[in-house]
């Protein structure tokens, strides 16, 4: 078996993302629930768009496709039907998945490909500079929405529930230990699995909107991150949800009709 | 084992700080050769993993490893007979 360590490609280390930036969280995460997989290096391929949370692939030591903005996912639906003896793993950003690339997003739920998305949540277009993403929320502070968002955000993990991904869960770069388990469950799910990272970007979501250190933000998503479970029994008493707050937990596990699982 | 934070690592970032439960982890004060600040640890020998791992096999705790965005943390097997420093808590 091998430790989540013997995946990192150390020579390319130190990383170039920010101090705090979450995305080096979600990697240590997605790369321990693989080392507990049992899979070769030389059968697991990494595909990824562009944008911060898109470098990922190039600090692990297999093959991998840093692909065009936004096509990671049609890239990976290629490799995964050439050879669905590979494990395929996608790393994308809330950009990358769900504004240029929202149509690959619902088709490849929709086909329900034996893979593993892992998104990058952070609400912005980091890499560019800070500009407003599908995801920034209502209100908030972006380089284009200098008055405050007018537009409602997407909810990616629900999305990918009614395209039909088989395993959908959404939890935060600050819950490292179920993220963990998460990943690992979409990775044994046959089928297109879909795990939304909620993840910090001080530099350009963070420093715009009252939450200048990351220790702020890091707050930010504990106590407005709210268990499924409680959702649903808030909203059968008939409760209301407060403002602001996302749900984390397993939204969706089922066995769809897949696509490209091994046989 | 021991607890080590690489140097040549980590960014300062102080998420470490935020999650240990045993608090081991503070801000660091002085800038190092690459000008960033460090953490500095407060007697890391109460660290689970560092006490138990061996008797378990299997990491424990390591919250502070996972959340490092910088994969900085890691432990080390001691050097036979290291100094240790004793604290007597009563
Ligand atoms: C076709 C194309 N259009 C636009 C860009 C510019 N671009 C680079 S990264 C990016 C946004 C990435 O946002 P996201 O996927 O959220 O990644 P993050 O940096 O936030 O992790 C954009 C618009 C590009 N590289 N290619
Ligand atoms: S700009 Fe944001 S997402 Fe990109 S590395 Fe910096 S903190 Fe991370
Ligand atoms: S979490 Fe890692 S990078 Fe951040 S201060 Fe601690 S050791 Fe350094
Ligand atoms: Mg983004």
């Amino acid at each position: 078996m091998t430790s989540a360590r013997d995946w990192l490609r150390t020579d390319r280390l130190p990383h170039i993302y920010c101090t705090g930036c979450g995305n080096g969280t979600v990697i240590n995460c997605t790369l321990a629930a693989i080392s507990g997989m049992g899979w070769e290096r030389d059968e697991t391929v990494f595909v990824s768009g562009i944008g911060c949370s898109s470098r990922a692939p190039g600090y692990i030591q297999t093959d991998s496709l840093h692909t065009t903005h936004g096509r990671a996912l049609a890239f990976a639906t290629g490799v995964k039907l050439a050879k669905p003896d590979l494990n395929v793993v996608v790393f994308t950003g809330d950009g990358d998945l769900a504004a240029i690339g929202g149509n690959h997003f619902i088709h490849a739920c929709r086909r329900n490909v034996d893979m593993t998305v892992v998104c990058m949540n952070n609400q912005i277009y980091g890499m560019t500079g800070g500009q407003g993403s599908p995801t920034t929320p209502m209100g908030a502070q972006s380089t284009t929405t200098p008055y405050g968002s007018a537009e409602a955000a997407f909810d990616l993990a629900e999305l990918a529930v009614a395209a039909g991904a088989n395993y959908v869960a959404r939890w935060t770069a600050y819950h490292v230990k179920e993220l963990t388990k998460a990943i690992a469950t979409g990775l044994q799910t046959p089928g297109l699995s879909f795990i939304e990272v909620m993840t910090q970007c001080p530099t350009n979501y963070g420093r715009r909107n009252k939450q200048r250190r990351v220790s702020d933000m890091i707050e930010h998503m504990r106590t407005h991150a709210l268990l499924i479970e409680k959702k649903r029994r808030l909203e059968s008493e008939g409760t209301p949800i407060p403002e602001g707050m996302f749900t984390v937990g397993e939204l969706v596990r089922r066995a769809r009709p897949a696509m490209g699982v091994r046989r | 084992m021991k607890l080590v934070i690489d140097e040549s690592r980590c960014k300062g970032c102080n998420l470490c700080v935020l999650v240990c439960p045993y608090t081991i982890f503070q801000e660091g004060t002085k800038p190092n050769r690459r000008g960033i600040v460090v953490p500095v640890l407060d007697r890391p020998e109460r660290c689970t993993n560092c006490r138990l791992q061996a008797l378990y096999g299997r990491t424990l705790c390591g919250v502070c490893q996972m959340i490092c965005p910088d994969q900085a943390i890691h432990w080390k097997e001691e050097e036979p007979y290291e100094a240790h420093r004793v604290e007597v808590e009563y």
